[in-house]
């Protein structure tokens, strides 16, 4: 049993950081149709942000998160303002290739503005080790895991109830009436990559905290896409559920069956689902008037 | 009909000593170009860009020392990101369109294996330093020369000192599933034969795999006492923080690959009496810190702080190639230099063993020794 729960907390916590960057995925893809191929960098980019405050202004656990979300917020701004927004109207293809070019080019910023050594993120806290019953678990990982429940149970209330959550769903819905009903298209997609930016920006900070920062960071976004795709490319909430079930998956599938099924049972997880389920989840059917 | 044979002669002499100059690229009166391709972006950079400082350094060194018979050096340097396609091409560039007359590095395994047929059939005097792996010495090339130790015969060091130093114990392992994985299993498992050890625990990770939760798990229910952590840095790293938090601490050994510095720092307490096998000096030790002493005013700050084991393989190969083409003299050529690097005998470079190659032996064949850290100090010290 105590095997069993150690597995099941172990993949909780790193499924919660999939799950953050899946939400990221799904909140780009919802308000503008398009899936983000350089979410993993970008999340990669605001844990080395993080860590370079952490290292040069300030170790403190809020000093270090609020200079992370700014610089997240900045980050997802800049990319909408700069690469994306001029290619409003061209085609999806297009689109989606520029992305990949960007996630080649934050993955190369990696070594020409700091280095290819891996370094630890200290904030002084969320490296301490909480034993019960002879269960270790890293106070890091209680913490992703509250973190991404919390930020479920907010962005629910977001979208539900609040103005611009209905403004971001009307444009997702159809952006032409969104627009004749006084809704700026473009006001909204700036917030959803800095959302975006800032909610996949806390998985790699809580990454970067419990195992430590590389360049190769940026393959959590790979680890996370399948945790979108389950639990719906446009359902925000069900992405976060998503990588909490790949993550619980894998570790399961890692402790009970073999090391090298752990990579693998996620995706053949993605495989049944999408036969019974092919817009995931929780995801919305596509109903076209023919 | 003399002055006709007198003109033919000069249309030889001409054409032979044009042919010999294209022949043998990349030394002028003044310098003498040495090419390299490194993975300078990406993870592997840790590797590369280590490597290409020690070039660096032995050529700074010589240049300061007034060059090579009055050449000085010019390193040309190329990224590859690690990617082999990009590795050849990089390769076929500095030596076609740089014209460099010798070769240095060359990026990872994979890729120095890749690149074999392009330096083979060229020709250039070559001295690989990087990852040594026997697919690169055997069979044995003409211009192809490698620094280093065999990871199998690393591995093997490594488990029969942990046997010998833990009989009746049982182990584990976990490997990467690659070319890399592949060796440090073959290695393990001819120890394993040899000696009769009990393997409890027997794992194979996905290359990238950051999470090492369910597989230390697995080894701590296998209450294994011996480990052999058969990943490279970031997995090494995950692992021995997953054994800390699980509160397991069988005697662990890593490989050379991730036997850098840093590596001590992001384990913490965790990473403490690991023990490590290499064939380079450890930075701890007087010839580590003389090494050290040696490199600071050679390169710049960030150069410096970018050192480590890789450093010391870099710089060790090119003082070998710089050694031998200085033994040529002033006539610098392809032949001379090959001829000269065969020559090799006990060279000293302060890094490692002296490096010796022979007739037919393109492999160093450098003496091992294992290493263990101490998290105190961040650094590795020699055990044996």
């Amino acid at each position: 049993m105590q095997y069993f729960v150690q597995l099941l907390i172990s993949g909780l916590a790193i499924g919660a950081i999939y799950g953050l960057i899946a939400m990221g995925f799904a909140v780009i893809y919802k308000s503008t149709g398009l899936v983000n191929f350089a979410q993993g960098e970008m999340t990669m980019i605001v844990a080395y942000i993080a860590w370079t405050v952490s290292t040069t202004v300030s170790g403190n656990i809020f000093v270090v998160s609020l200079a992370a979300i700014l610089a997240a917020v900045v980050l997802g701004l800049v990319i909408e303002r700069v690469v994306m927004r001029p290619m409003l109207g061209e085609p999806v293809f297009a689109t989606v290739m520029v992305t990949i070019g960007l996630a080649v080019i934050l993955r190369s910023s990696i070594n020409f503005i700091w280095d290819a050594y891996p370094h630890g993120l200290d904030v002084g806290v969320g490296r301490g080790i909480v034993r019960v019953g002879g269960i270790g678990v890293r106070t890091g990982q209680i913490a992703v895991i509250t973190t991404l429940l919390l930020l479920l149970a907010a962005i629910w209330a977001f979208f539900r109830y609040s103005k611009t959550g209905v403004a971001m769903r009307a444009v997702a819905a159809d952006d032409r009436t969104a627009l004749l009903m006084g809704i700026s298209a473009t006001k909204v997609h700036a917030l959803a990559w800095a959302a975006s930016s800032v909610i996949a920006g806390i998985g790699g900070v809580f990454f970067a905290l419990s195992y430590d920062l590389s360049p190769a960071m940026f393959q959590l976004g790979l680890k996370a896409f399948p945790a979108t795709i389950l639990g719906g490319l446009d359902a925000v909430i069900g992405s976060g559920v998503g990588g909490l079930l790949i993550g619980l998956t894998e570790n399961l599938a890692g402790g009970y069956i073999s090391s090298g099924m752990k990579e693998v049972a996620g995706f053949a997880m993605i495989i049944v689902v999408l036969m019974i389920r092919p817009f995931g989840l929780f995801g919305e059917r596509d109903i076209e008037r023919v | 009909m003399r002055n006709h044979l007198a003109t033919v002669s000069l249309l030889a002499a001409a054409l032979l000593s044009g042919s010999a100059q294209a022949a043998d690229p990349g030394v002028t009166d003044t310098e003498i170009l040495i090419g390299d391709v490194e993975p300078l972006t990406g993870p592997p950079a840790l590797l590369g860009v280590a490597a290409s400082i020690g070039h660096k350094i032995a050529i700074a060194e010589a240049n300061n020392a007034g060059g090579i018979n009055g050449r000085k050096i010019k390193y040309v340097l190329e990224d590859d990101g690690y990617v082999t396609a990009r590795t050849i091409q990089g390769v076929k560039k500095v030596i076609e369109v740089d014209k460099v007359f010798a070769m240095l590095g060359i990026s990872g395994s994979g890729q120095s294996i890749a690149v074999m047929p392009v330096l083979e059939k060229s020709g250039i005097p070559t001295v690989i330093d990087v990852a040594p792996v026997k697919l690169l010495w055997e069979p044995a090339r003409k211009n192809v020369f490698v620094v280093g130790q065999s990871y199998e015969e690393g591995i093997i060091h490594l488990v029969n000192y942990l046997a010998d130093k833990n009989p009746g114990k049982t182990w584990g392992l976990i490997t990467q599933d690659d070319d890399y994985g592949i060796t440090v299993r073959d290695g393990f498992d001819s120890v394993v034969k040899a000696k009769k050890l009990k393997v409890v625990y027997s794992g194979n990770y996905k290359k990238g795999q950051q999470d090492f939760s369910s597989d230390m798990l697995q080894l701590k229910e296998s209450k294994a006492d011996v480990f052999l952590a058969g990943g490279i840095i970031a997995e090494n790293i995950a692992m021995m923080k997953e054994l800390e938090k699980l509160n397991v601490k069988p005697v662990t050994g890593i490989f050379w690959p991730g036997r850098i510095e840093p590596v001590l720092k992001l384990m913490g307490p965790a990473g403490d009496g690991i023990y490590a096998v290499d064939y380079v000096e450890p930075f701890a030790g007087e010839a580590g810190k003389a090494f050290l002493e040696k490199a600071k005013p050679l390169v710049t700050e960030a150069e410096f702080k970018g050192i480590n084991r890789y450093t010391m393989t870099g710089y060790a190969a090119a003082k070998v190639l710089l050694a031998a083409i200085e033994r040529c003299g002033k006539a610098v050529t392809w032949a001379c230099t090959i001829s000269e690097l065969e020559k090799t005998k006990n060279v000293e470079t302060g890094v490692m063993a002296p490096i010796s190659f022979g007739p037919g032996v393109r492999f160093s064949n450098q003496k091992l020794q294992i290493m263990q850290a101490d998290a105190a100090t961040l650094s590795f010290k020699p055990v044996q």
